[in-house]
């Protein structure tokens, strides 16, 4: 099983790069699992094509512990099995304690014994703020980091700022570091931009999307590019980038 | 929290942090609590009768509110390794409180960087003071078991040296009475070797119990090889691959006997000796258990009766007391459990995990009701009290009355015979 956590500047498309990689590594016949850990809970939309579907919090709220694994997971495109750990009210509780309380929750329910998915891929929240948005690189959860990063400055500080906790864990048994991915939003020397961060960081570039208007087309039909325009050029960079993320992950197994 | 789970009029028991502290306390180990600082009393002295007049390598971080907010994690680190340079403890256990376990201190990797730096085994075990004590000691044994116990051929322990700091519970004896470096000899290897499981002061008090169930096993041929956790050296508990089968007398060593089991092909009998009849039960399974390579609970033949008496207490220990009253001759009591346990260690008609109102309401038709005093307030004035105080319940309040019912099953069935 390989293991994944993607970070990243938050709004900088993690969730939508994330679903059209775990749609694209559906269409190649694996298991595939996506773990949404943000309170907004959005993260699978795209897979599943529902608005909403229930969180792992929400059911601990609203059950206790009487509900089963199949209670917090939905199956979206190719069988993809979509979790989102959820989060508390707005403005209230505490979110990061919140991942950590759903990550164990699923855990304990034997969602990776029992579903034994090929690759898992946690989308996580934004920058690493607190204890509890590291739970996904902690030993037992993801095994490599993406950072996904425009040529923008406040996401080439974001994707900085994430390298930088990493590299404060690396005695602590975590995940590494395992590439840098670029979501092109055109801006003025983006791509020599983000190589020197990736420089810096002592990584690489492992793979580049375009600015396309085919996402947000596909967004509007709840439905992630490979699966509404499989034949698009945008669908052809997620696959190329999925086979990257897959050969870096496996790598770091 | 619901109504349900209000504790209004009688006491709760120690939590998991304390039952992790009891079950390490005598092994050697630097126990460090990440916790804020101040009563530090707590986790030590109410609950633990051996602080008196035993060294001790207990610690409390000092969490501040900026350690909280800003995750210190380093500073709990470099204190630990600092702490541990000076006085080389055996090994070092990391516990939380409520406060990281709410901020999400990854203690597992704390306790890797600090064996990285000390080159001392550094465990973390995953309390937060929610959970009651069983919990924290079966957390705490199956650390030993899966961690400490060494194959029965290959490496082991390194000789300890005290350096300039050494500590009254660095014992020199094992179980069986022997030195710690002398390896039983071969005669004694033809006798069966045991395990006692699951034995801290939270359950037995500090009144000779232990000893006692040493005593009862090797008056009846057995070699103890070791006794978790009072009154053995952590080189018994490495030893404790040596043993033929395990005896098991709280659910806090259920996991632990449940590992050996696994790792080492070792059977585990559940049961405690109280009285003459019950040990030669446990005597018997012990044996049998160990030829036959299968698990067996001493009391499995338990029934009740219509008496109307009940035991409230944990769940090994109340069951085994209540097959030892009705073998000598008194009533066949019912149990409540309100602690962690399994339903197959008990009977049909006994109750597990009840809140205060309920246990209320369920008392209300009992006639005898043996329990800590401090259920006094919620037991009926129409019934019986017999009380039975329990160090995880009362604390030291009623310490000096806890008898010894290894030694004094017999007279205790005798006086709920009224």
């Amino acid at each position: 099983m390989i293991k994944i956590a993607v970070y990243g500047k938050g709004g900088i498309g993690k969730s939508t790069t994330v679903s059209n990689i775990a749609a694209a590594l559906a269409d190649r016949g694996l298991r595939v699992m996506q773990i949404g850990c943000d309170p907004k809970a959005d993260s699978t939309n795209s897979l599943h094509g529902q608005a909403a579907i229930p969180t792992i919090l929400d059911l601990i709220r609203q059950k206790g512990d009487a509900f089963s694994l199949k209670d917090m997971t939905v199956k979206g495109y190719k069988g993809v099995v979509c979790v989102e750990a959820g989060g508390p009210a707005p403005g209230m509780g505490c979110a990061g304690r919140g991942i950590i309380a759903a990550l164990e929750k699923l855990k304990e329910k034997g969602a990776y014994d029992i579903y034994k998915p090929d690759i898992v891929m946690y989308d996580v929240l934004g920058d690493v703020v607190c204890g509890g948005f590291s739970m996904p690189m902690r030993k037992g959860y993801a095994d490599a980091v993406f950072i996904i990063t425009s040529g923008e400055n406040m996401a080439i500080h974001a994707a900085a700022n994430i390298a930088m906790a990493l590299e404060n864990f690396k005695d602590r048994g975590y995940a590494r570091l395992a590439g840098i991915i670029l979501n092109s939003r055109n801006v003025k020397h983006e791509e020599e931009k983000v190589l020197e961060l990736a420089s810096d960081i002592h990584s690489a570039v492992i793979g580049s999307l375009s600015r396309s208007t085919v996402v947000q087309e596909a967004e509007e039909l709840h439905k992630t590019v490979i699966e509404a325009y499989p034949a698009s050029s945008m669908a052809e960079e997620y696959r190329i980038l999925a086979a990257a993320i897959y050969k870096e992950a496996q790598k770091r197994r | 929290m619901s109504m349900k789970q209000t504790i209004a009029r009688v006491s709760s028991y120690s939590a998991d942090v304390f039952g992790a502290c009891s079950a390490l306390f005598e092994l050697g180990g630097m126990i460090v609590i990440h916790d804020p600082s101040g009563c530090n009393s707590t986790y030590a002295t109410h609950d633990e009768p051996r602080w008196y007049d035993r060294d001790s390598l207990f610690f409390i971080s000092g969490l501040t509110e900026m350690d909280a907010v800003m995750g210190n994690d380093n500073k709990l680190v470099h204190d630990i390794v600092s702490a541990a340079q000076d006085l080389s403890p055996r090994f070092i256990a990391v516990l939380q409180s409520p406060i990281p376990y709410m901020i999400g201190t990854d203690l597992e990797a704390v306790a890797k960087l600090v064996q990285k730096k000390t080159e001392i085994m550094t465990v973390a075990l995953p309390t937060n003071s929610m959970h009651s004590y069983v919990k924290g000691a079966s957390m705490a044994f199956a650390m030993l078991a899966a961690h400490m116990v060494e194959n029965p051929v290959g490496k082991t322990l390194p000789p300890f040296t005290p350096k300039r700091w050494s500590c009254s519970w660095q014992a020199e004896y094992t179980a069986d009475g022997s030195l710690v470096k002398d390896m039983p000899s071969a005669a004694a290897r033809q006798s069966l070797g045991v395990n006692i499981l699951g034995v801290t002061p939270l359950d037995f008090s500090f009144n000779g119990s232990d000893q006692s169930m040493v005593q009862v096993l090797r008056e009846r041929g057995f070699r103890v090889v070791s006794t978790w956790a009072m009154g053995s050296s952590l080189e018994n508990i490495a030893q404790a691959s040596l043993a033929d089968v395990n005896l098991v007398v709280s659910y806090a060593g259920l996991e632990a006997a449940r590992i050996l089991q696994h790792r080492f092909s070792i059977p585990y009998v559940i049961g405690v000796p109280f009285g003459s009849v019950m040990a030669a039960q446990v005597a018997s399974d012990l044996k049998e258990a160990a030829a036959e390579k299968m698990n067996m609970i001493s009391y499995r033949n338990r029934r009740v009766d219509e008496s109307g008496t009940v035991i409230i207490g944990e769940s090994v220990y109340s069951a085994s007391l209540a097959w030892a009253i009705a073998e000598n001759g008194g009533p066949a009591a019912r149990v409540f459990c309100p602690l962690d346990t399994e339903t197959a260690l008990l009977v049909p008609e006994d109750r597990i995990g009840m809140s205060e109102g309920e246990l209320e309401k369920l008392l209300f038709s009992y006639n005898v009701i043996i329990a800590d005093p401090l259920y006094h307030p919620i037991c009926p004035t129409t019934a019986r009290f017999v009380p039975l105080p329990h160090e995880a319940f009362s604390g030291r309040l009623f310490r000096k009355e806890i008898p010894n019912l290894i030694k004094n099953a017999e007279t205790f069935a005798k006086n709920i015979n009224g």
